[in-house]
């Protein structure tokens, strides 16, 4: 390879990094879940706990994203709504990763 | 009732007007909300027509400036007295809106939320302020209140900072000297919050700095360019630094 191809490989490289980068803000800023008036971000962390808890209680509390609690009285309907914002905001940075790594 | 509360003053180097014409189509497709524009007359007659817009004629504080030029910014704190909802949406003009995100922040019941992290969109890392003062600068490029005792102290000690703002500087060691909202906020929430910790909102705050000039803008995208390199940004908020938007 002579230096121009070097220097196209590199800014492929920089302009991949960065879509990927920017895709993946995107993704956390959609993941945020407003929830009986608090906001989570709808992580594997929370969903995880949440499936944990609902399987030995029937009502638990959690910790929202600014750390003020919330008793959650539905635990299936909280995590359908966590799971749903999840995938939702992973499938658009999945589809956002396929076309960056394809077309560069 | 929800609602977004604009601030859009000509000066006389730049149009607000121009940037509003583009940025408030955008909020109203995808909040679908009430909106507020506070201006002045003289910005107000350049105002293209923009459908319902509710608008607040005020004159203006002035005396403030940012690289030498006139910096309409001294106001900010008389929002809560001036928006007619419940919950206000506080943006800046030049916020560009592509998404419903916002109302996800509406729905909180939190009573004052602001961005505390940004995410710089051209990889460049413009923002790195932590050394400039002693306390962490908040983004009041959107700010998200409720009418409570709470939310007004939070306005009301904002005003009390400004017009102090040389003592404040001084006592949190705060090196940009020309009045700037995003550290007057920091600063009350700091003060009210009994020096401790506030809750922010969950996200940075999608930003194009100044280095990257923008090409162009459609309902669903803003091309830039910084240097050699040309990039798109589709799908969701933008805060937009680069004041030559006004003319794409």
């Amino acid at each position: 390879m002579d230096i121009r191809e070097l220097k196209n490989l590199s800014d492929r490289s920089y302009r991949i990094a960065l879509s990927k980068k920017n895709a993946l803000e995107k993704s956390r800023s959609s993941s945020v879940l407003a929830y009986s008036g608090h906001l989570f971000k709808a992580d594997a962390q929370i969903i995880n706990l949440v499936q944990v808890l609902k399987q030995k209680h029937k009502s638990f509390v959690v910790l929202d994203s600014n750390d003020n609690p919330m008793l959650v009285t539905n635990p299936d309907e909280f995590l359908d709504r966590l799971i749903s914002k999840n995938q939702e905001a992973l499938n658009t940075y999945h589809q956002l990763y396929q076309d960056i790594t394809t077309k560069g | 009732m929800k609602g977004v509360l604009l601030y859009c003053f000509n000066t006389e180097f730049y149009r607000y007007d121009k940037i509003a014409a583009k940025t408030v189509p955008l909020l109203k497709k995808n909040l679908k909300l009430p909106i507020t524009i506070v201006t002045n007359y003289d910005t107000f007659k350049l105002l293209p027509p923009l459908g319902m817009v509710n608008y607040i004629l005020t004159d203006h504080e002035t005396g403030n400036y940012i690289n030498r030029k006139p910096w309409h910014n001294l106001d900010r704190h008389r929002a809560y007295e001036l928006s007619p909802y419940d919950k206000t949406i506080l943006l800046d003009i030049d916020y560009f809106c592509f998404t419903d995100y916002l109302l996800t922040l509406a729905d909180a019941d939190n009573d004052f939320l602001v961005h505390q992290d940004v995410h710089d969109l051209t990889g460049k890392g413009s923002y790195k302020f932590r050394q400039n003062s002693m306390i962490q600068m908040v983004w009041a490029t959107v700010i998200v209140f409720a009418k409570t005792d709470r939310a007004k102290a939070i306005f009301d000690m904002v005003r009390h900072i400004k017009e102090n703002y040389s003592y404040y500087t001084e006592l949190y060691r705060i090196n940009f000297r020309n009045f700037r909202n995003d550290y007057a906020f920091a600063i009350a929430l700091h003060q009210l919050g009994g020096h401790q910790n506030y809750d922010v909102i969950p996200a940075k705050l999608p930003t194009l700095p100044g280095v990257a000039k923008v090409l162009g803008i459609n309902n669903d995208e803003i091309t830039w360019q910084v240097e050699d390199n040309i990039g798109k940004t589709s799908g969701t908020d933008v805060h937009v630094i680069d004041k030559g938007v006004q003319n794409v």
